[in-house]
């Protein structure tokens, strides 16, 4: 989810005869591992060069309190995990529990690949959870997966920039931010405001966060937003900050770490993202003098936010559900769920965790949390990844001018249209 | 009769295990194909011929084909034009020409995913060296977005394809000019012929088979070739840098297509073949004229 984006050698499709390779592996390691009542194996997205320790280290802890069960954690890039959940999955080699993202969710649901959790899920074990964080994975009444990693969107913003241009306070809604922008730009220091981001994965996103201000929603009543009033107001505004030079330069050729990047040498004014670009601040720019603020909002008051999870799945053909469970169990403590939270940068999912004064007392992460509320989440659809690819590409369309931008939109809507039926 | 099977008994171990490795997949993706697949491979209903008639009603594909094909064409091309002058030079003996000759090779030794990424650093538009050379020499006053736009970053991608076929290919011509007998120039020198001559009648003649090679070897891996584009845009702004495997790779991982990534895997199959055995033959029936 949160990871750097770029793909460092994906294979392309990964041929039949490395796959057999694979179960041949596995079974020879089904062989060896048998030493142990219960073997627990678990695939885990590296989200940071914490992860895996963290894991390795919670890993220990429980096979101490539950000396019967081994705990065998495999770390995989995010960026590969759903190519390796694709193929272990084909070949029935998958492990018993798996981070996917939430928004797969449905897909693998659909294909009864995962296991509901409901007959462990206590009351009790269920107060743990802040309820926004629990809901995406609830799918036809039924809990499939627990929230291991959360996150939502707000604006972080560059006090001195702002400072220098005479601006005292983030802009409270787009308008304000356009003339905060256009000072920023009559500084003639090739800062700019609106830091956009226009290239691979999320390039969608960065398009909702005015498109929800605007009153738009990505699909209502089973059909597409995208050439809604709202989405076509969204794309004429985030359009005119581009031909007016509000923007980076080439916005297409800037992908979410790109834009994060340029904060950072203090190039952009603005930018969106996660509550994670914090900790990164604080190793590679301390002396940035930075604010988080809510994304602005639109001309009616319309706000929201992009929340996103990442769950723990159990899966169906897993042999060893008791033992699984009883690691998610723990994995969900508020003592391990603060330790990860606090090594990763996400928002605490726990009720009881997000007491804890490093998250009660934290200017940025209070700012994160207060936008819970408006918090979206993508939409649990079928063939979410097509559409999401569809809207990516419509809007960079129209950010390079070589679209216009009622009929590229219109044209995308169609399109997204065809997928949701 | 006996006599005549028994190269055929020799071959069987290695034709079976060729079988296996090469045949038993190439059946599977024809099977996931032409049936209706889910995302994690399983079979689910036949659909025969449906998954290549949505492919060719899609335009990003159609597009994705064709620049493939000019993608291929214009890195193979473009390799052999400049490999030829660097292998003649590099053969010529020279003061410090082993040097010369490590740096030519020298980009081959780094995976070209690294090769890629590094390049995605170089073309960046704010904080580039591309950019900032370009600039300290005056070429450009300001900043030019490589990779914003597809007439900007398919013609980069091309030359960085260019860059890292180069070394190989020298490789083989230096192969091929190493075979060439000295005392053919000694005695077209005395016959009153030109270098340019010597170059045209004696030199790419005798390394005509090598480049015929490197022509082929290089199409087969540059049509196949992920990283460069994967690395530097991913097919994008708007699937305007997309080539086939690129589009692929989408197609299967990202939307969890993967009868369609399958259909697409075998048409690249196909093209290839074709482009292969035409050019064999014509290689051929040129030798034997």
């Amino acid at each position: 989810m949160e990871t750097a984006a770029y793909n460092k050698g994906n294979k392309p499709l990964m041929t039949i005869s490395r796959k057999l390779g694979l179960v041949a592996g596995l079974s020879l390691l089904a062989f060896s591992g048998g030493a142990f009542a219960d073997t627990v194996r678990v695939t885990i997205a590296e989200y940071s060069k914490g992860t895996g320790p963290y894991f390795e280290e919670a890993a220990k802890a429980f096979e101490a309190a539950n000396p019967d069960t081994k705990i065998q954690i495999e770390v995989v890039p995010w960026d590969s995990l759903q190519q390796k959940l694709t193929t272990d999955i084909s070949a029935g080699a998958n492990a018993d529990l798996s981070i996917i993202g939430t928004r797969w969710l449905l897909d693998y649901v659909k294909e009864g690949i995962i296991a509901p959790l409901d007959e462990n899920i206590t009351p009790d074990f269920k107060a743990r959870f802040i309820d926004t964080f629990l809901t995406p994975s609830v799918m036809d009444g039924k809990v499939y997966g627990l929230p291991i990693a959360a996150s939502a969107r707000a604006m972080y913003y560059n006090k001195d920039i702002f400072a220098k241009a005479g601006i005292d306070t983030p802009p409270a809604t787009w308008a304000d931010f356009k003339t905060s922008a256009e000072k920023i730009k009559a500084l003639g220091t090739e800062t700019y405001g609106f830091g956009l981001q226009g290239k691979e994965i999320e390039t969608d996103v960065y398009f909702y966060y005015g498109l929800w201000a605007n009153g738009g929603e990505i699909v209502k009543d089973g059909k597409s937003g995208l050439d809604s009033k709202a989405a076509i107001d969204t794309a004429k505004l985030y359009k005119s900050f581009i031909d007016g030079g509000l923007t980076q330069p080439g916005v297409t050729s800037y992908s979410r770490e790109d834009v994060q990047n340029l904060f950072k040498q203090g190039k952009v004014a603005t930018v969106i993202t996660a509550p994670f670009l914090s900790g990164q601040i604080k190793t590679e720019a301390p002396n940035l003098n930075y604010g988080v603020a809510p994304i602005p909002a639109g001309p009616d008051g319309g706000k929201g936010t992009y929340g996103v999870t990442d769950s723990i799945v159990l899966f169906e053909n897993s042999k060893n559900k008791e033992a699984a469970w009883k690691f998610l169990d723990f994995l969900f403590t508020t003592e391990q769920r603060t330790k990860f939270d606090k090594i990763e940068g996400f928002l605490p999912v726990n009720a009881e965790e997000a007491k804890d004064p490093y998250f009660a007392d934290n200017a940025d992460l209070k700012v994160f949390t207060s936008l819970l509320p408006d918090a979206r989440f993508a939409p649990v659809i079928p063939g979410w990844e097509d559409i999401a690819q569809t809207t990516s590409g419509a809007i960079q369309k129209i950010y390079l001018g070589q679209g216009e931008i009622e009929s590229t939109l219109k044209e995308a809507a169609a399109k997204i249209n065809e997928t949701l039926k | 009769m006996q006599r005549a099977s028994v190269p055929y008994f020799l071959i069987l171990p290695s034709f079976l295990l060729t079988a296996a490795i090469i045949l038993w997949p190439l059946k599977e993706i024809v099977s996931l194909s032409l049936h209706d697949v889910n995302r994690f491979g399983m079979l689910k209903d036949f659909i025969g011929l449906e998954h290549y008639r949505s492919l060719f009603a899609n335009p990003d594909f159609i597009a994705a084909t064709w620049r493939t094909l000019f993608w291929t064409a214009a890195v193979v091309i473009g390799t052999l034009i400049v490999s030829v002058p660097i292998a003649l030079i590099l053969n010529e003996d020279f003061y410090g020409r082993g040097i010369a000759r490590i740096l030519i090779m020298l980009p081959w030794a780094i995976s070209l995913t690294m090769t890629a990424i590094v390049w995605r650093w170089a073309l960046n538009g704010e904080s580039g060296m591309l950019n900032s050379a370009l600039r300290d020499l005056g070429i450009i006053d300001t900043n030019i977005q490589w990779l914003a736009e597809a007439s900007t970053a398919f013609p980069m991608q091309i030359l960085i394809g260019i860059l890292v076929s180069v070394p190989f290919t020298v490789t083989i011509f230096l192969g091929g000019l190493s075979s060439v007998p000295e005392d053919l120039y000694e005695a077209a020198a005395t016959e009153g012929a030109g270098r340019w001559d010597q170059f045209r009648l004696i030199t790419l003649p005798l390394l005509k088979p090598f480049i015929n090679i490197a022509f082929v070897l290089n199409t087969i891996y540059v049509f196949n070739s992920f990283p460069i584009i994967w690395a530097t845009t991913q097919g994008g702004p708007a699937n305007s840098t997309d080539i086939l495997v690129t589009y692929l790779y989408k197609t299967a991982f990202r939307m969890g297509r993967l009868g369609e990534a399958a259909a697409v895997s075998l048409i690249m199959f196909a093209i290839l073949i074709v482009f292969t055995i035409l050019y064999v033959r014509l290689a051929m029936r040129e030798e034997k004229q």
